[in-house]
């Protein structure tokens, strides 16, 4: 059995209440194996005097900057897939790519952090999807996932995004007739998408009442938004304009780069006995994320601003240490809070997926 | 805010009628003494470093340079070579009633120039100060006010958040010229408020240009970079380098090592820390980088020959240029402001690098030192407040 074969399984029994991958063992198998397997990883760590004989931390396993994804082929085998940041400007060349040599590990760690923080009760949703199908997006990581998701997690899926952006008329046809069903639904999409809907919302002054236990999840942030829309200003429209509480509402955080995501910690903790505590952006076991000093590369002290390094076990089939463009701060013993985008970062990332297709 | 504004700006204009029959050599003397107030004023010295987030010994290095360009000769050139000999004896052309000037926050004391330029041209003047430097405006209102109280009570000094609208619109409004610096949000947000009011310099960066390397030019480019934090559009971000420039890169590490003593680094956010450190993360992948990164700064010496301006503090990327006649084809149009130059016969370059919209060449080390008489923008500093049209403008300092 292939380390990634052994590793998909493992995150797979977690996924069923198995212990999760004990992760220190695991960070330095994973690193000897990228090693080995990856030869401008290996050049990289080498420049560096890096080598699995002296690595005895996971904290020491040398970090790839994500702008290394646009210069580089950072794989530890032939691609099974490969996906693409999105982004306004400079055009695909310059696009970040992840070439993913098991898409079953990725799959199983996707699936594994959605159901756990967006579906703790194992409610099974028809799930809307405000992002492109997969025919028009096949190298997007987020348009995947949420093919697993409508296949695995939920009662079918989807697609109110063409060719042209969001479909707003059948998007708001479906929602009146789930409305007048009282049907639960599970929304997921990039946030500038539901910033479009409240919008069309206001403008017709037309609000829903979704079923019980319907949820939001959305992820890319303030990106292709054509007006600033605040978390608190997101929730409130959430709950006025659909009838989704707060508590249902989960951020997911994500790269291109990583094949585990972080969410926010809203509905887990609500699941957990824990419904006072503050909102954060949480992970799967397998994934963990340090704050990085910009100068030293040192973790800062607990609760200052610095640059998020993700280690993700499950980017075992190409780099598992990524340095984000991402600023944030941890957030209570387990979550991470995001800050902002370091200066000069182009913009990127899923929730740029409307604005790829709508021409400026 | 704005309606004791609005009154000031009405008695700045009406001062301004009073003086109109003056010569221009009285003008020119007050703002020179001024300028050497300024530079000499202690509080304003303690205090700009905090608000401009640049160490007190850069301030100290900044503060005389910017009172330098205030220099009585050279203001009576500049407006002999606008308007004519003896242009000095006469009193000011036919101009604008009012000047505003919209300053950037990335340099400290830009409104000694706005302010002398508006004065030159004959106009009362409103300036509105950048958010990292409210002090400079004031303190040489006040040092201009000592001097000649008549030509300050022709200049008003404001603050203001950008953005809000109405004040912001009541205030410009008054201007027959409106000089705006800036990043691309801010001349957005003015550009279709203001019209043909408007003269919009937008953010440029400089480069230099190194053909036969003589001692001492990495410490003159090093200088160049460490000034102002390499926060303007005249700082360097890459160097064109004929012969041995990954030597040069190492030289120029060295020497931005030292001037990181003498210079200090001002504080820097964690967004700028984050994309200094990000840049050289990136720059290792490029094919054939070499990344020297240390206490003053962070060089890059990288094959491919683009221009692309770096995030700043104090980051530079080194390219080896074998002919610099070649430099204006990297070079988008109108990208670049300055090129600093070494062992290169600027009369080769001028025309093409004219036609790339750059406005200044000068030796290495001199980058950070532009006269009153800098065609900023290609634009003629005074004709430009004047509506005059002119061809796109180079200077070439020897």
């Amino acid at each position: 059995m292939t380390l990634e074969a052994e590793l998909t399984a493992a995150i797979e029994d977690a996924g069923r209440g198995a212990p999760a991958p004990d992760f220190e063992p695991w960070a330095l198998r994973v690193f000897a194996h990228q090693f080995e397997q990856n030869a401008p990883y290996r050049a990289f760590c080498a420049r560096r005097g890096v080598t699995p004989a002296n690595v005895g931390h996971w904290e020491d396993v040398p970090a790839v900057p994500s702008a290394a994804f646009r210069r580089a082929d950072l794989a530890c085998g032939p691609p099974e897939a490969i996906f693409r940041t999105s982004g306004t400007t400079g055009g695909a060349d310059t696009r970040g790519h992840h070439r993913v040599p098991h898409l079953a590990l990725y799959r199983a760690s996707a699936l594994a952090g959605f159901a756990r923080f967006v579906l703790p009760d194992g409610f099974r949703l028809p799930c809307l999807c405000l992002v492109p199908p997969p025919a028009l997006r096949p190298d997007s990581s987020l348009v995947q996932m949420c093919v697993w998701v409508g296949e695995a997690l939920a009662a079918g899926v989807e697609w109110f995004v063409g060719e042209r952006g969001l479909e707003t008329e059948r998007l708001l046809g479906r929602l009146t007739a789930a409305e007048a069903s009282g049907e639960a639904l599970l929304l997921v999409g990039v946030t500038a998408a539901f910033a479009q809907l409240f919008d069309t919302c206001r403008a017709r002054a037309r609000a829903f009442r979704l079923g019980p236990a319907s949820r939001v999840v959305d992820t890319g942030g303030m990106k292709g938004m054509t007006r600033p829309l605040s978390r608190p200003g997101f929730l409130h429209e959430c709950w006025t304009l659909l009838g989704v509480p707060g508590y249902y509402c989960v951020n997911e955080y994500g790269m291109t780069e990583l094949c585990s995501q972080r969410y926010d910690s809203v509905l887990d903790d609500r699941f957990h006995g824990r419904s006072l505590a503050p909102r954060r952006l949480v992970a799967p076991p397998w994934l963990r994320t340090r704050v990085l000093d910009p100068d030293t590369l040192a973790p800062v002290v607990p609760g200052a601003a610095g640059l998020l390094c993700h280690h993700d076990l499950a980017n075992a089939g190409s780099v598992s240490v990524v340095l984000s463009e991402d600023l944030g701060r941890a957030a209570g013993d387990d979550g991470i809070e995001l800050l902002g985008r370091a200066s000069g970062t182009p913009p990127r990332g899923c929730g740029l997926l409307l604005a790829d297709l709508e021409p400026s | 805010m704005s309606a004791a504004l609005l009154a000031c700006l009405d008695a700045a204009v009406a001062a301004r009628a009073r003086r109109r029959r003056r010569p221009l050599r009285d003008t020119i003397a007050a703002l020179a003494a001024a300028a050497e107030r300024w530079r000499d004023d202690e509080a304003l010295r303690a205090e700009l470093p905090t608000a401009a987030h640049l160490s007190p010994e850069m301030i100290a290095a900044i503060v005389p340079i910017a009172a330098e360009a205030l220099d009585a000769a050279a203001m009576t050139e500049l407006v002999e070579r606008e308007w004519g000999a003896g242009a000095a004896a006469r009193p000011v052309p036919d101009g604008p009633a009012l000047v505003a000037q919209v300053l950037a926050s990335n340099v400290p004391a830009l409104a000694l120039p706005a302010i002398a330029l508006g004065c030159l041209a004959g106009a009362a003047v409103l300036v509105k100060s950048g958010r990292d430097d409210p002090l400079s405006a004031p303190a040489f209102q006040r040092a201009l006010a000592a001097v000649d109280p008549e030509l300050a009570a022709t200049v008003v000094t404001a603050y203001w958040r950008g953005g809000a609208v109405a004040s912001e619109g009541a205030l410009l409004g008054r201007a027959q010229v409106v000089v705006v610096s800036g990043g691309d949000a801010t001349l957005a947000a003015l550009a279709p408020r203001l019209g043909d009011r408007l003269v919009a310099h937008g953010p440029r960066w400089s480069v230099a240009v190194i053909s036969r390397e003589s001692p001492g030019d990495a410490d003159a480019v090093a200088l160049d970079v460490a000034l102002h934090d390499q926060r303007g559009c005249l700082s360097p971000h890459a160097v064109y380098v004929a012969t041995d420039a990954r030597g040069f890169a190492e030289r120029l590490a060295a020497a931005l090592a030292a001037m990181a003593e003498r210079l200090p680094p001002g504080p820097a956010s964690v967004e700028a820390r984050a994309g200094a450190r990000l840049e050289a993360a990136e720059a290792e992948w490029a094919p054939g980088a070499v990344i020297s990164r240390g206490p003053g700064g962070i060089v890059i010496h990288e094959i491919a020959d683009t221009f692309r301006p770096t995030r700043g503090l104090r980051t530079v990327r080194v390219h080896p240029l074998p002919d610099p006649r070649a430099l204006p084809e990297l070079l988008r149009a109108g990208q670049v402001e300055c090129v600093g130059i070494a062992g290169v016969d600027a009369a080769t370059l001028v025309p093409t690098l004219r036609a790339r919209g750059v406005s200044r060449l000068c030796p290495v080390g001199r980058m950070q030192r532009p006269p009153l008489s800098w065609p900023r923008g290609q634009l003629p500093p005074l004709g430009a407040l004047l509506g005059r049209s002119a061809e796109p403008l180079i200077e070439v300092e020897p």
